[in-house]
C-alpha cells in the first residue's frame, strides 16, 4: 500500500516544552490601513446614518460595500446613491467562540443581509450586502431557518457615539409588521 | 465629476490596526534537537556531507541526503564583519557592536555572531573563540554563545 | 479526445510521497518539506540531480510564523540553484501547485519538477485561527471580531437551506471521511464515527461544529511531475495530468450567493475543457473534492459537476459517494480524516488519486475500476477554485 513510509515525528505539547532549543517569539507590526475612496465615503455615511453605495453606470448595480469600480464592467462607478438599508437575511448562524477560538459567554449571532438595492443583472447571484450583527432573532430561529429571508433593517447607534465604523450599525434587527 | 476622488489624505479615514499573536513556538527540528544539546554542553555543531563539512548543522545535504552531524572545532576565523551602530530602531547604540560571518578553515558556510572586539582592531583572518555562558544558563539556543573574541597571543 | 495545440510536452506525475499529518511535528518546515521530497523522488527512482525546476505551495507566512516561505522552504523542497517558484492561493494552494507544475512541463520549459506542498500551524498560539482574523478586511469585517469558521458556517447554512439538506445530511460526509483514513497511514482524525457523535460534538459555530471540520495539522506532501519523454523512461504506469483549471473569484463573499461555488464551476469546465471530458458526472471515475468542512465536500461534488445543483446529500446517503460505490470520493479519507496541513493536504489529494489510478492505494483502494480522477481545492474568501484532472 502506498505511501510505505510517511517520515514525521509526532510531538505532544507538554513534550515540546522539554526539549532543548525552542525559541518563543512574539510579534506584533502596526498598520494604519486607509481606507481608501470609496469607503471613506461609505464610512462618513455611516456616522450620518446612512447607507452609502456606488451605482456602476454600466450594469446599473448598486455596489454596497461600494468600490470605485465595478469589478464585471470594469469601469468607474461614478455615483453615490443612498440605499434603504432594509433588507433579507440571506445566510445567519450562531457563534459560540471568539477570534483566537475563545468560548464566548453569550453567543453571537451573524449574519449576511442582502440589501434592497439592483445587483448584477437580475442580482440573485451577486447583490449588494454587508455582513452583520443580527439582534432581535434567537438561536431557534437561525437553527430552524425562519431567519433566512427575514426582513431587516440596521439598529443605529446613537449618533454622539458613532464614529465611522462598521460599528455604528449596532446590529440589523427584524422589521416589525 | 465623472472621476470621482478624494484629493486630500485627510479626506481618506485610517483605520488603526496591528497584526499579533500571541506567539509563535518554533520546534527546533531533527538535527535542530541535538544541535541544542551539544550547544548545552559547550559544543558547535555541523554537517557531513560525503566529503564537505557545512556550518551551521542541518539534517540533510544539499544533495537531499541524510548529513551525519559533528563536532567541529575552531580555530574559528572573521571570513567577514560589519560594525553596528544603530539598533533597529534607528537608535544609537552606546558603543559599537561587531558582528562576524565565522568560519573554520576546511569548512563551507558558517556562523553569524557578535564579535567582542575593539571595532579599529577588527580584521579579516582574526582569530576567535567563542565563549559560552555560564552551563546553568543555556537553553540550546545560539545566544548560548555570548560573542566571540579574538584567540590571545600567548 | 480534443488535444490541447498549445502545449509542448504532456505531463505525467511519475512519484509522490507524504510525511505523517499531525497536531504537531518535530520538524522544522523544510525539514519536513525534505522529507515528503525525497519520498517522492525515492518512488519515482529520481534523484535532486534529475529535477530541472522547483514548485512550492505554502499557505500564509502567519503560520509558520516565517516570512518568505517560499525562500525559507528552497534547500528543503531541492530548490537552490534552480528555477524555483512559490505559489499561494489559500486552501487553493495545494492543487494550485500540481497546476503551476503542469504548466512548467507543459512550456517545455523543465522536463522534471518537484511539486512540494508544506504547512506547520502548531507555531502559531494560543491557536492557529487567532492568525486567520488578518485575512479579514480591517475595514468592512475585521471590527465584528470575526472568526475564520463564520464564513464557512454562513455558508453552509445556506446550503442547507438552499438543498433543504439537514445536518445529519452533510455530518454523513464527516463519517465516511474520517472512516476511510483508517487506512490511510499518515491519517491524524481517522476514527470510526456516526452521525451522531458528529452532532454531538462541541458547538462552534452552528451549524458547524467540532467533528465538522478538519484538524490543525502539521505536514508536507510532494509530487513528481515529468514530461511524456522522461515520464515513459522511468515508469510503465505513469499518471498523466490531462486538465488543470484556476479560477479567483472576487473577495466581495457576502455580495453573492453562497449556495453554490462558482468559482469551482468555471475552474472545472477549464479542466473538463482541456481534458476532453464532457459529462464529468459520467467519465469520472474517482475524486478528491476538497473537504476542510463536512458541507464542503458536497458544495465541490456540486460545483465540479459530478452531481446535480443539491443533488450530493441524497447521492451520499444512497452510498454512491463510499470507496465501493459508483463514484468514490476522498478515498484517502481527505482533509478532515488525515489532516489538514493548507497546502500539504491538497498535495495529498493528489498523491491519493495518483495511487488510486496507479492501483497502489491497497486497503484504500475504491472497487470500481479506474480510469480517470479530478481532485480540486478552494481556498481565499470563497474564492480560488484550482482543479486537476488526471488519467492513465
Amino acid at each position: 500500500m502506498k505511501p510505505e513510509r510517511t517520515p514525521g515525528r509526532y510531538i505532544r505539547e507538554e513534550d515540546l516544552r522539554r526539549l532543548p532549543g525552542v525559541i518563543e517569539y512574539k510579534p506584533v507590526a502596526r498598520y494604519s490601513y486607509s481606507a481608501g475612496q470609496a469607503l471613506s465615503e461609505f464610512l462618513r455615511g455611516l456616522k450620518e446614518g446612512r447607507i452609502l453605495g456606488k451605482l456602476c453606470p454600466s450594469c446599473r448595480r448598486v455596489l454596497v460595500p461600494p468600490r470605485v469600480y465595478c469589478e464585471f464592467c470594469f469601469i468607474h462607478t461614478t455615483e453615490w446613491v443612498e440605499v434603504p438599508g432594509t433588507g433579507v437575511v440571506e445566510t445567519a448562524v450562531v457563534s459560540y467562540i471568539g477570534t483566537a477560538r475563545e468560548r464566548l459567554e453569550k453567543p453571537e449571532i451573524i449574519g449576511v443581509i442582502r440589501l434592497d438595492a439592483p445587483g448584477y443583472r437580475e442580482g440573485s447571484f451577486d447583490f449588494a450586502g454587508l455582513f452583520h450583527r443580527l439582534c432581535g432573532v434567537t438561536e431557534d430561529d437561525v437553527k430552524s431557518g425562519r431567519v433566512i429571508g427575514m426582513r431587516v433593517r440596521p439598529r443605529w447607534r446613537p449618533p454622539e457615539e458613532r464614529r465611522g465604523s462598521m460599528l455604528d450599525i449596532e446590529c440589523f434587527e427584524p422589521v416589525q409588521p | 465629476m465623472s472621476l470621482w476622488k478624494k484629493s486630500r489624505v485627510v479626506d481618506v479615514i485610517h483605520v488603526e490596526g496591528r497584526m499579533e499573536t500571541e506567539k509563535y513556538v518554533y520546534t527546533p527540528g531533527l538535527a535542530g534537537v541535538k544541535v541544542a544539546e551539544a550547544l548545552i554542553e559547550g559544543k558547535i555543531m555541523g554537517v557531513r556531507c560525503g566529503g564537505e563539512l557545512y556550518i551551521p548543522a542541518k539534517t540533510y545535504c544539499p544533495d537531499h541526503s541524510e548529513g551525519e552531524l559533528v563536532e567541529v572545532r575552531g580555530p574559528w576565523v572573521i571570513k567577514s564583519y560589519t560594525i553596528v551602530y544603530e539598533d533597529m530602531y534607528g537608535e544609537k547604540l552606546d558603543k559599537p557592536v561587531v558582528v562576524a560571518l565565522l568560519g573554520i578553515e576546511g569548512a563551507r558556510g558558517g556562523l553569524i555572531h557578535y564579535v567582542d572586539v575593539d571595532p579599529d582592531k577588527v580584521r579579516i583572518g582574526l582569530k576567535v573563540e567563542p565563549v559560552f555562558k555560564p552551563r546553568e544558563e543555556r537553553r540550546g539556543l545560539i545566544t548560548d554563545i555570548m560573542f566571540f573574541k579574538p584567540v590571545e597571543h600567548s | 479526445m480534443k488535444p490541447n495545440i498549445f502545449v509542448k510536452d504532456k505531463v505525467a506525475i511519475v512519484g509522490a510521497g507524504l510525511t505523517l499529518f499531525r497536531r504537531r511535528l518535530l520538524e522544522t518546515p523544510r525539514e519536513l518539506a525534505w522529507e515528503a521530497a525525497r519520498e517522492a523522488l525515492n518512488s519515482a527512482g529520481l534523484t535532486l540531480k534529475d529535477i530541472d525546476c522547483i514548485v512550492v505551495g505554502s499557505a500564509p507566512d502567519a503560520f509558520d510564523g516565517i516570512h518568505m516561505k517560499g525562500e525559507y522552504l528552497a534547500d528543503g523542497s531541492g530548490g537552490f540553484n534552480k528555477p524555483l517558484v512559490r505559489v499561494f492561493v489559500g486552501g487553493g494552494t495545494g492543487v494550485m501547485v500540481p497546476a503551476v507544475a503542469w504548466w512548467h512541463v507543459a512550456s517545455g520549459l523543465c522536463k522534471t519538477v518537484l511539486a512540494v506542498g508544506e504547512e506547520k500551524m502548531s507555531h502559531a498560539y494560543p491557536h492557529p485561527q487567532g492568525v486567520f482574523a488578518y485575512i479579514w478586511d480591517p475595514i468592512l469585517e475585521r471590527p465584528l471580531g470575526p472568526n475564520l469558521i463564520w464564513i464557512f458556517a454562513l455558508e453552509m447554512r445556506r446550503y442547507m437551506h438552499v438543498c433543504k439538506a439537514s445536518k445529519e445530511d452533510i455530518a454523513l460526509v464527516s463519517v465516511k471521511n474520517k472512516r476511510n483514513a483508517l487506512d490511510h497511514p499518515a491519517a491524524q482524525a481517522a476514527a470510526n464515527i456516526t452521525v451522531d457523535d458528529v452532532l454531538k460534538s462541541e458547538v462552534l459555530v452552528w451549524p458547524v461544529q467540532l467533528l465538522d471540520i478538519s484538524p490543525v495539522s502539521d505536514g508536507a506532501a510532494a509530487l513528481v511531475l515529468a514530461s511524456e519523454s522522461v515520464a515513459r523512461r522511468v515508469t510503465d504506469t505513469p499518471v498523466w495530468v490531462e486538465g488543470i483549471g484556476v479560477t479567483t473569484d472576487n473577495t466581495h463573499w457576502f455580495n453573492r450567493d453562497l449556495a453554490y461555488p462558482r468559482y469551482l464551476e468555471y475552474a472545472a469546465r477549464m479542466a473538463y475543457k482541456m481534458a476532453g471530458i464532457e459529462r464529468p458526472w459520467k467519465e469520472i471515475d474517482v475524486a478528491e473534492p476538497y473537504d476542510p468542512f463536512d458541507y464542503k465536500e458536497l458544495h465541490h461534488i456540486e460545483g465540479l459537476m459530478l452531481a446535480r445543483r443539491c443533488e450530493a446529500p441524497k447521492l451520499l446517503r444512497e452510498g454512491y459517494f463510499d470507496r465501493s460505490g459508483e463514484l468514490p470520493t476522498s478515498p484517502s479519507g481527505g482533509l478532515l480524516g488525515v489532516g489538514n496541513p493548507i497546502a500539504a493536504a491538497g498535495v495529498m489529494k493528489v498523491a491519493e488519486l495518483f495511487w488510486q489510478l496507479r492501483y497502489e492505494a491497497g486497503a484504500r483502494q475504491v472497487k470500481k475500476p479506474v480510469h480517470k480522477a479530478v481532485a480540486n481545492a478552494w481556498g481565499d474568501l470563497m474564492q480560488v477554485g484550482t482543479v486537476v484532472v488526471l488519467s492513465t
